[in-house]
């Protein structure tokens, strides 16, 4: 009896007192990285954790030295808790931030040093603040968050008050009307000389105080004040609202991303060492031309939400000895899942392998069925805009161009041609052979002819090719220009085009076997034309491919990653990217099969040797979906 | 155009390991006057040239295209044109191999160095360069007297590890011929011609980034008759 009232007891209070950090994940959030096993980075600084973007949002406070030399082990938190990252931009404003657990409170207040208590409305919960970041404390878990009203609503609301008070356009400068231009013309001949205006003017480093350069003070009547005074209290005002919102729900309504989103609670439920949850379906409305859309087209906008709908990314990031292994969910709402199913409703073309060396670097295929994804999102879209199209002129006009394209335009010819299903290859750097000018000098007097002589350089040799019903629309275009330009010439199994590789050497066309082919590779166009045979891609890997869904890449780390360069992609890819530069081994990427509701990537790193800190592997991937995903 | 990119990128890592020839060759008459000829190579590395212009920018920075060099280069022409002392200027582009030759008539010494330093002037919009103005070439009717400028030796110390590694393969002559026959030189890497007119000096352009002395020369001519 005395056993069953104490668990009773605990069982009590721990529902009543106890608080798990996810559960200060507000609803607004759209993307939330997990971490489960926090124990991972209890070696990682506090320093070496604020550089990552998913903590821009509310590091400036991480910056002022209270975390130089400390761990995260140091830092207060309790690493039996999850740290969850999250972010989400609404309408009206935008939230992120990270929630955690609380081991000691006192360690945690050394770090965040900055943070001065505040009182608080909310029974149970304390608040600090520093500047527009507020830490919340609720039983032993944490939020550090900050909300930000969208410039947009800002500066519509003071607009709009500001010209309904009779002010003028806020960038008008009435400078040039007040000008005596004819007097202005006659100065500006005079020859100028510095006075000590000039070098006031000139002085920003070090500005030289003087009496009369008060500042005007703003008013009590928002109408005395400037404008941009004005949309700082508009947009101060217009945060705390937003943030006692995003309070009111969490501490007294009681919702949170967990209780109000079942997908995001299953998710957690797992116990990889990272979980993360990105819904797209609302980090997609503040794309501009959604919201211009939404806008001039509400109608088509709500029809076309209607169809992104319930689109979600989960996933989670487990780690064993020698691999990090990421496994996605995209899920998406059965009309878009209806055009997914029919694009990816074809087998992967096997004839591609026999094209692709077994001594690559980096392979990559997919297969999709054109023809039917354009059938089906003919038969999805075209009711939308034809509802659009009964209010609006300029839908109308442009559904009467897509309903006579696809009437006229022969679709048969298009999509046998170009099916969907492709392939690349990558086959490391060679020497081509180019011409070079050398200056060739008289020893009697030092003058100099040029002369053209065979060089060599080294080239990236890559290989890309496409699945055809139409060989024959290809060959016979081919055969065309053939005649046409001076540099293509005509081989029995395979096209050359002089210098069509950065005006310095040959690239191959090669149309066989239902492949179009392009390539910078001299082996396979002469020696190869017809394919590898039993050098090929190996069976193994040729299995892999054909079991896995949409797409399949192999990339051996080794000797492709280093090669590619960081210039060739946006931050966001070089993200991803910058995870396996100086590893070696190889990454994998596969995919299940596609539904009407979801398809699944897996993306396996395998790794040579020991990692130093796993939890920096973590961090890295973490930090690569929030960077994508917001 | 991502693959064209793709290409391009890859071989830009692999860097201007190779060969960039520049060629400077002076020609000096026996009353100041002469002719200057510089001509840059870049014929053996226009694999990686065609792929740096294929890129919009290379660790941040903008990467010139064809139509910028070319508009750059007729601004240089424009000042060269204008500047006191110079004439018959001449620019030859070739954008296939990527060699370009410069070439003008200048009636002293003086008046090719003034060229110079206001072009380097305009180009480097207003940097203070030490010693812009001291004088790299001095000819006192027997004795020719040849330095880098002291704005090379600037730019070389500016110049990261691994770009100047970079120029290793990659080299510089300098040829200096006279009307009369030249008695004597001071630099012993320096050869002369068969004709005993000319003086020419070869380094690879790395040594050069890391002693611009490598091509100072002090050159004695026989005197005039």
């Amino acid at each position: 009896m005395k056993i069953k009232f104490i668990f009773t007891f605990l069982l009590f209070t721990t529902v009543l007192f106890g608080q798990n950090s996810e559960n200060l994940v507000p609803k607004d959030a759209a993307s939330v990285f997990s971490i489960n096993n926090i124990s991972l980075f209890q070696k990682i600084s506090l320093d070496e954790l604020v550089k990552y973007e998913f903590m821009e949002e509310v590091q400036q406070e991480l910056f002022d030295g209270s975390t130089s030399g400390k761990t995260l082990k140091e830092s207060g938190f309790d690493f039996d808790q999850k740290f969850n990252v999250f972010y989400g931009n609404g309408d009206d404003y935008e939230v992120a931030g990270f929630t955690f657990g609380i081991a000691d409170k006192e360690m945690l207040f050394e770090v965040f040093d900055d943070f001065q208590p505040m009182e608080s409305e909310y029974p149970g919960v304390e608040f600090y603040i520093s500047y527009f970041n507020r830490i919340a404390i609720k039983g032993n878990a944490g939020v550090l968050y900050r909300v930000t009203p969208n410039d947009r609503f800002v500066n519509d609301i003071t607009d709009s008050v500001w010209y309904a008070n009779g002010n003028e356009y806020p960038w008008y400068d009435d400078f040039y009307d007040e000008i005596n231009w004819d007097e202005f013309e006659e100065e500006q001949t005079e020859d100028v000389e510095f006075f000590d205006e000039m070098e006031i003017e000139e002085n920003t480093s070090n500005p030289i105080e003087t009496e009369d350069q008060e500042l005007p003070a703003a008013s009590a009547d928002p109408t005395e004040k400037t404008y941009y005074e004005f949309r700082d209290s508009i947009e101060l005002m217009l945060q705390l609202q937003f943030l006692k919102k995003v309070n009111d729900e969490l501490f007294i309504e009681g919702k949170s991303l967990i209780s109000e989103d079942k997908r995001f609670a299953a998710r957690l439920s797992n116990t990889a060492e990272g979980t993360f949850y990105i819904d797209n379906s609302r980090t997609i409305r503040k794309d501009y031309d959604i919201r211009y859309m939404r806008l001039h087209y509400p109608t088509l906008y709500n029809d076309l939400y209607e169809v992104y709908k319930d689109n979600l990314i989960t996933g989670e990031l487990t780690i064993t000895d020698h691999s990090i292994e990421m496994h996605m969910d995209a899920n998406y709402g059965e009309k878009l899942g209806s055009i997914y199913e029919k694009l990816t409703d074809t087998k992967f073309d096997k004839k591609f392998f026999n094209y692709v060396h077994k001594d690559n670097s980096g392979f990559f295929t997919y297969r999709v069925n054109l023809r039917a994804a354009y059938e089906q999102a003919y038969d999805v879209i075209v009711p939308i805009l034809e509802r659009e199209a009964e209010n609006t002129k300029d839908m109308a006009y442009s559904l009467l161009l897509i309903e006579i394209m696809d009437e006229f335009l022969n679709k048969d010819a298009i999509f046998d041609t170009y099916k969907g299903g492709m392939f690349a290859s990558y086959s490391g750097i060679k020497k081509v052979k180019t011409k070079k000018v050398i200056f060739d000098y008289d020893d009697e007097t030092f003058e100099y002819t040029e002369q053209t002589v065979e060089a060599e350089e080294d080239m990236p040799i890559f290989t890309a090719g496409f699945s055809t019903d139409r060989s024959d629309i290809a060959s016979k275009l081919l055969a065309r220009i053939c005649k046409i330009a001076p540099n293509w010439t005509k081989h029995e199994n395979y096209i050359e085009i002089e210098n069509g590789m950065l005006n310095a050497a040959p690239l191959y066309l090669i149309v066989n076997d239902g492949i179009f082919i392009i390539t910078n590779n001299e082996d396979l166009a002469i020696n190869n034309p017809k394919g590898f045979g039993a050098n090929s891609l190996a069976k193994a890997t040729q299995k892999k491919a054909l079991k896995s869904g949409v797409a399949y890449s192999y990339i051996d780390l080794g000797k492709a990653i280093e090669s590619i360069p960081k210039s060739l992609f946006s931050d966001r890819e070089n993200e991803l990217i910058d995870i396996t530069r100086g590893k070696t081994g190889s990454l994998e990427f596969t995919s299940s099969g596609t539904s009407r509701n979801k398809t699944s990537f897996n993306l396996t790193y395998n790794f040579e040797g020991e990692y130093d800190s796993s939890g920096t592997y973590i961090l890295d991937l973490i930090n690569s979906m929030y960077v994508i995903a917001k | 155009m991502k693959w064209k990119l793709f290409f391009a990128g890859i071989l830009v890592v692999f860097g201007f390991s190779s060969c960039i020839e520049i060629l400077d060759d002076l020609t000096l008459n026996n009353d100041g006057s002469g002719t200057f000829k510089y001509t840059i190579n870049l014929s053996s590395s226009k694999v990686k040239v065609n792929s740096l212009l294929a890129l919009d920018s290379l660790d941040g920075k903008k990467v010139p295209s064809i139509d910028d060099i070319s508009l750059k280069i007729k601004e240089v022409i424009t000042q060269l044109k204008e500047s006191n002392g110079i004439s018959n200027v001449q620019m030859e582009s070739n954008y296939t191999d990527f060699i370009f030759k410069l070439q003008f008539d200048f009636n002293s010494l003086k008046h090719l160095q003034d060229a110079v330093v206001m072009i380097v002037k305009t180009e480097s919009k207003g940097s203070n360069f030490k010693e812009i103005e001291s004088r790299w070439l001095s000819f006192d009717d027997v004795k020719l007297v040849r330095s880098i400028p002291q704005i090379t030796i600037e730019k070389a110390n500016q110049f990261k590890k691994e770009d100047a590694d970079l120029l290793k393969l990659g080299s510089y002559t300098s040829i200096t011929r006279f009307e009369r026959e030249v008695e004597s030189f001071e630099n012993s890497e320096a050869k002369q011609s068969k004709n005993n007119k000319a003086v020419m000096l070869r380094t690879n352009a790395h040594s050069l980034t890391q002693n611009p002395s490598l091509l100072d020369n002090t050159i004695y001519l026989v005197k005039e008759e």
